[in-house]
């Protein structure tokens, strides 16, 4: 029963946290999904989505809540040019062209938020950044709720869009079959670019919940990608409930293995349970 | 005749220079070149090693940082038992080797982007590993704090330079001979379409699963010399990221999958490196550039567009004689 108490608190943590690795995985699966491109850079343009919260918060007062607004439709925009102008060349030299051109991009997102904002430590703070709550025993901070709450709107609204709107069908097609999509009219650039402005906006949505759960720099990243990763690994390649639930193990599994191996077992267990899956069942749990 | 001199030209100019290179620290260069030269010799094997994998292999392995993390931890903890680094820097090769055969179990089940995903969540956990594991040392060193590299006093220059410099040689000695042999063959042939050449008999995955072993061979050496001449050792530099943009800004700016492609890439790594030390972050941002450009420009890197120009050249010439005459 004690053991029962005490695991209360991760749990409930873990599930809360995973939603905020849910929102930062979904970007890297849809671009992977439709694309077939590993975006290494996603993790990178995660930070820069919470530099440029940070750099609305400092300079005009903005609440990062707020500033969810402007920032959407500004990284759609440069996700969509980075499609144009970039990977759509990219992907006509090679397949792996993409992914180098993507590692490229890694490391001018990376070093120009390094040049602007310095190698410092940030953070998102807010008036209700040091909030929490109590339900039974467990403290909850509210910011993780939010998270959560977030990555519940995100998956909705990104759900509807793909099955009822004539753009979100257009992307899950050229996703499924890119030359009979093709054949059906479909223009599977333009495609490729809006759903990669999707990714873009999922990035700086991401970005800010981040800042506001944690404190970031620079170089934070890489290990990003690399939890973005392990979600999608979980939950399987492209599909979106399975990002949802990877989220969740993710976040579990993280919390859970700080509870019984300490520190560094945070986030040895996931990586573990990802090279295992990797091994097992190459296209995740939920994957076909 | 004319074949002969081809053939032994090359060997001749590779020992040359390497003649003249190890005679540097003796005949009193800078300690600024040999530096830089260290760093040169260190990364163009890790590169070559890397151009193996991804170039000729056909296996994008994003994981050159447990390799050689792995060879520099090795090396470490080796002079803590008071074992000359020597044999550790060797031991520390066998050990990323053991270590590449133990994991190809996993990740050569993946095929494509889950292996290229397989490979890169390697370093993270052999960093988490290094992080809370503490094999010699007491409280105060090992985990994060890292561990010095015990009579690294003691070891000349000299010493240290020639190293990396043998390992720089070679690795490309190594690459040389490996795609002139029947291995490199069956490497070229998996290359190209790997179901005929396995249906012409090849063994693919022996052939793949050699390369990915010799790499990490290579790049642990390459891991136990570098740690060795930075005195100190601790899982967040070891196992960073920065491993793999190295070899794959290299591999790449030279011309991945061409045999000379890695050295053309190193010097300008290394070039930037140095020149914009001061501007760590400019110096990183232009390199990013420089890696979209060349990928959208050349996709065959430097040496590639050298061949490519020349052709070109060659052709206009070959067009031009008949006209003239």
């Amino acid at each position: 029963m004690e053991l029962l108490s005490n695991l209360a608190s991760p749990i409930v943590i873990g599930i809360l946290m995973g939603g905020l690795y849910v929102v930062i995985a979904l970007g890297l699966s849809l671009v992977f999904g439709v694309m077939k491109v590993i975006n290494v850079a996603h993790g990178d343009l995660v930070i820069f989505g919470s530099y440029m919260a940070y750099a609305a918060l400092t300079t005009l007062g903005l609440n990062p809540l707020w500033w969810i607004l402007p920032s959407l439709p500004l990284f759609f925009i440069l996700g969509y040019l980075i499609e144009k102008y970039l990977l759509n060349r990219a992907a006509k030299i090679s397949p792996d062209a993409a992914l180098i051109i993507a590692f490229g991009l890694a490391l001018i997102v990376q070093n120009a938020s390094q040049i602007i904002w310095t190698p410092q430590t940030r953070s998102l703070i807010t008036d209700f950044t040091m909030t929490t709550f109590k339900v039974g025993r467990v403290y909850i901070p509210l910011v993780y709720v939010l998270d959560f709450v977030a990555a519940l709107v995100v998956m909705v609204v990104v759900r509807q869009f793909l099955q009822r709107t004539y753009l979100g069908q257009a992307i899950t097609a050229a996703s499924q079959d890119r030359q009979t999509a093709e054949l059906m009219g479909i223009n599977p650039s333009r495609v490729y670019q809006v759903a990669f402005g999707i990714a873009m906006a999922l990035a700086s949505i991401a970005g800010i919940f981040y800042g506001l759960t944690f404190s970031f720099y620079p170089s934070s990243g890489p290990a990003l990608l690399i939890i973005a990763f392990g979600v999608i690994i979980l939950g399987g390649l492209g599909s979106m409930v399975g990002t949802f639930i990877g989220g969740m193990i993710f976040g579990l599994s993280q919390t859970l293995g700080g509870y019984f191996f300490g520190p560094t077992g945070q986030l040895l267990v996931p990586f573990l349970m990802v090279l295992l899956v990797l091994t097992i069942r190459p296209q995740g749990l939920f994957g076909r | 005749m004319k074949a002969i001199m081809r053939k032994y030209s090359l060997l001749g100019t590779l020992i040359v220079i390497t003649v003249l290179a190890a005679l540097l620290p003796v005949i009193g260069a800078p300690k600024t070149w040999l530096l830089y030269l260290f760093y040169f010799y260190v990364f163009l094997a890790a590169a070559n090693m890397w151009n193996l994998l991804a170039g000729f292999s056909g296996l994008l392995a994003l994981c050159p940082a447990a390799f050689i993390g792995l060879g520099g931890y090795t090396m470490t903890i080796l002079t803590w038992w008071g074992i000359q680094y020597y044999i550790g820097i060797i031991v520390g090769g066998v050990v990323a080797a053991l270590f590449a055969m133990l994991i190809s179990m996993s990740v050569f089940r993946m095929k494509g982007v889950y292996f290229a995903i397989g490979t890169l969540v390697l370093p993270a956990i052999l960093k988490l590993v290094f992080l809370r594991w503490k094999p010699v040392g007491g409280d105060f060193e090992g985990g994060g704090a890292g561990y010095m590299v015990k009579g690294v006093r003691a070891i000349p220059p000299e010493v240290t330079y020639w190293l990396a410099l043998g390992i720089g040689l070679a690795s490309m000695v190594l690459i040389l001979i490996i795609l002139r042999s029947k291995f490199g063959l069956g490497l070229a042939a998996i290359r190209d379409n790997d179901i005929s050449a396995a249906s012409s008999g090849i063994n693919v995955f022996g052939l793949k699963l050699s390369s990915f072993i010799i790499a990490a061979l290579v790049m642990g050496v390459v891991g136990g010399i570098f740690y060795m001449n930075n005195g100190y050792i601790e899982p967040n530099n070891a196992f960073d990221i920065n491993w793999l943009m190295i070899v794959l800004l290299a591999t790449v700016i030279g011309g991945k999958g061409l045999e000379w492609g890695p050295l053309f890439g190193t010097v300008i790594v290394v070039a930037l490196r140095f020149q914009l030390a001061r501007y760590a972050g400019i110096s990183l941002l232009i390199q990013g550039l420089i890696l979209v450009v060349i990928m959208l420009v050349a996709p065959q890197g430097i040496v590639g567009l050298i061949r490519d120009l020349r052709k070109k050249f060659m052709n206009q010439q070959n067009k031009k004689l008949p006209s003239s005459s």
